[in-house]
């Protein structure tokens, strides 16, 4: 690959764009939640550049925001990388039609898993744990300087590294799929990126969700425990029913709200009747 | 200084930490125990009874993260909890930090029960956004992480603060046991909607296998996110070369000559 050309390339608008964007990328958790996790964050931060790339273009601008508002889960420093990539992408989607709307979703979801599992080892266990036992060190000594050294180390940090991943994710993005698609191979790379997204929901669906199922049938020595059963099956079966599920009803039409309420509904009723 | 006013600042300094850290930074620092303690601690007028606490608070809370999901304790209200229950109390520094773990175990529990509520309003936000008025999008979205996720957890704690933290865990007793085992699961269950949206984006016949491989390293071999992320991306690296060399073949046999330069301009 030729020498990449970091923000030296950038026009003044895009300097513009990516500045806002790396602010608004402090909004990481905003309105966090269990279904979508950082989905209204990451559309905050990608808002100046789709109001820049579809300044004229309503359709696109829906789309865009729609596609944004899909699940979307990293570390908060991870999440600039992705989102300046995510901007680079957009502008491609719009001013060549080179990227489809599903090639961004795709490489995105590629992106999340395993940037999530290196920065938040990184962050978690390495950066803030060296942080902390600095600033516990001298604040149990009742030295106030531990509290802002820890911010320092800890806080500010994150948001240097920010401003570059932010920029480092637009230039890489756009240099890199100018030369895929230079070569016409960007269908095998939307292939590519869907293969490795696609193992990282099944990592997701292994990890994260759960179907905390304590169902037990009679009682005493004649007893079966429901899960223990489904467990020896297949280990996590329940998680991918509940997926694949409702990733069924997702594609017959129906909508979140009604799958968020019986996801729900399924819980207490489930626990009322001790299942859960 | 009276329980009301403790208590008043106890709920304000939470408040804003929470505001801060993590919505509007995203740094997950402020809120820990060593910041959020010496914050409480500076605003009751004993900074060194802060600065102390949050050293041995944070100890204690240091291996307790947010990774992959659920979060045992709270350490964010168990810090300004101990700092403003001892300095209230002229208490030993030692049992305030005694009752931070079972304090941030009890808000932690708060907080999940609040969890699939939040969730509930996933589909306003979607309308929102591609309704063509972002700056609706913004503003609610600031109004709700500001102002209503951080109420039920700031009222708690002033009441916990002014009355005792003992008719918390009483008031806790006091729900059936299945209403919070039915949050729980739905908070745990509820991960699996959003994934299935993502997935449905990306499903197709040529790569679905794929879910399932993903799924099994990860819960049979207990493979990291990025011992995974390596795996795939070989295959899918794979993938893309064979794809290319179809490609290549392609199109060497309608223009030799083309083909040549277009290899030698990738990569």
């Amino acid at each position: 690959m030729g020498k990449l050309q970091l923000t030296s390339k950038l026009d003044k608008d895009e300097k513009k764009v990516l500045k806002s964007m790396f602010w608004r990328s402090h909004w990481t958790f905003i309105s966090f939640n269990m279904a979508k996790m950082e989905a209204n964050g990451l559309t905050m931060t990608m808002e100046p550049a789709i109001e820049a790339i579809y300044r004229d273009d309503e359709k696109g601008k829906k789309e865009a925001y729609a596609r944004h508002q899909n699940f979307f889960n990293t570390h908060a420093v991870a999440f600039s990388f992705i989102a300046g990539l995510a901007a680079a992408l957009e502008k491609e989607h719009k001013e060549k039609g080179s990227v489809t709307g599903q090639t961004i979703d795709s490489i995105k979801v590629a992106l999340m898993g395993p940037t999530a599992g290196m920065f938040d080892s990184l962050f978690f266990n390495c950066l803030r744990i060296i942080a902390a036992g600095i600033a516990i060190g001298l604040c149990s000594t009742g030295n106030w300087l531990g509290v802002p050294i820890f911010i320092l180390l800890y806080g500010v940090t994150q948001s240097i590294l920010k401003y570059i991943f932010i920029n480092l994710g637009y230039t890489l993005g756009t240099s890199f799929i100018d030369k895929v698609f230079n070569s016409g191979l960007i269908q095998s790379m939307t292939k590519a990126a869907s293969v490795l997204g696609l193992m990282m929901v099944g990592f997701m669906a292994a990890t994260q969700v759960s179907v905390p199922l304590k169902w037990v049938i009679g009682s005493g020595k004649a007893s079966v425990d429901i899960n223990k059963m489904l467990e020896s099956i297949f280990p996590g079966i329940l998680s991918i029913v509940l997926v694949l599920v409702l990733m069924h009803l997702v594609k017959k039409g129906h909508r979140p709200a009604q799958l968020i309420i019986a996801v729900f509904i399924l819980g207490i009723v489930g626990a009322f009747f001790h299942i859960f | 200084m009276s329980a009301i006013t403790a208590a008043v600042i106890g709920a304000l300094a939470y408040w804003i930490i929470y505001d801060l850290d993590p919505y509007l930074l995203s740094w997950q620092c402020l809120n820990r125990p060593l910041v959020a303690a010496a914050i409480t601690g500076l605003l009751l007028g004993k900074p060194v009874t802060g600065i102390v606490m949050g050293a041995s608070i944070e100890a204690i809370f240091m291996g307790i993260s947010a990774i992959g999901g659920s979060i045992p304790a709270d350490g964010l209200s168990a810090a300004i909890i101990a700092v403003t229950y001892t300095v209230l109390t002229g208490a030993d520094v030692k049992t305030g930090i005694a009752l931070a773990l079972p304090i941030g175990t009890v808000m932690q529990s708060i907080n999940n029960l609040l969890l699939p509520v939040w969730a509930m309003l996933v589909p306003h936000w979607e309308k929102l956004a591609v309704s063509g008025n972002i700056k609706k999008f913004n503003f609610q979205n600031f109004f709700v992480s500001l102002v209503v996720t951080p109420l039920p957890s700031v009222i708690i704690l002033f009441f916990s603060l002014a009355y005792g933290v003992k008719g918390l865990q009483d008031l806790l007793n006091m729900l059936p046991a299945f209403v919070m085992t039915g949050f729980n699961a739905a908070a745990g269950m509820m991960v699996a909607v959003g994934l299935a949206i993502l997935a449905s984006m990306i499903w197709s016949k040529n790569v679905a296998p794929f879910f399932f491989v993903g799924f099994i390293l990860a819960k049979v071999l207990k493979l990291t996110s990025l011992e995974v992320a390596v795996l795939g991306a070989a295959i899918a690296l794979t993938m893309f070369w064979t794809d290319k060399q179809i490609v290549d073949l392609k199109n060497s046999m309608a223009a030799p000559k083309k083909a040549k330069a277009e290899e030698e301009d990738f990569f």
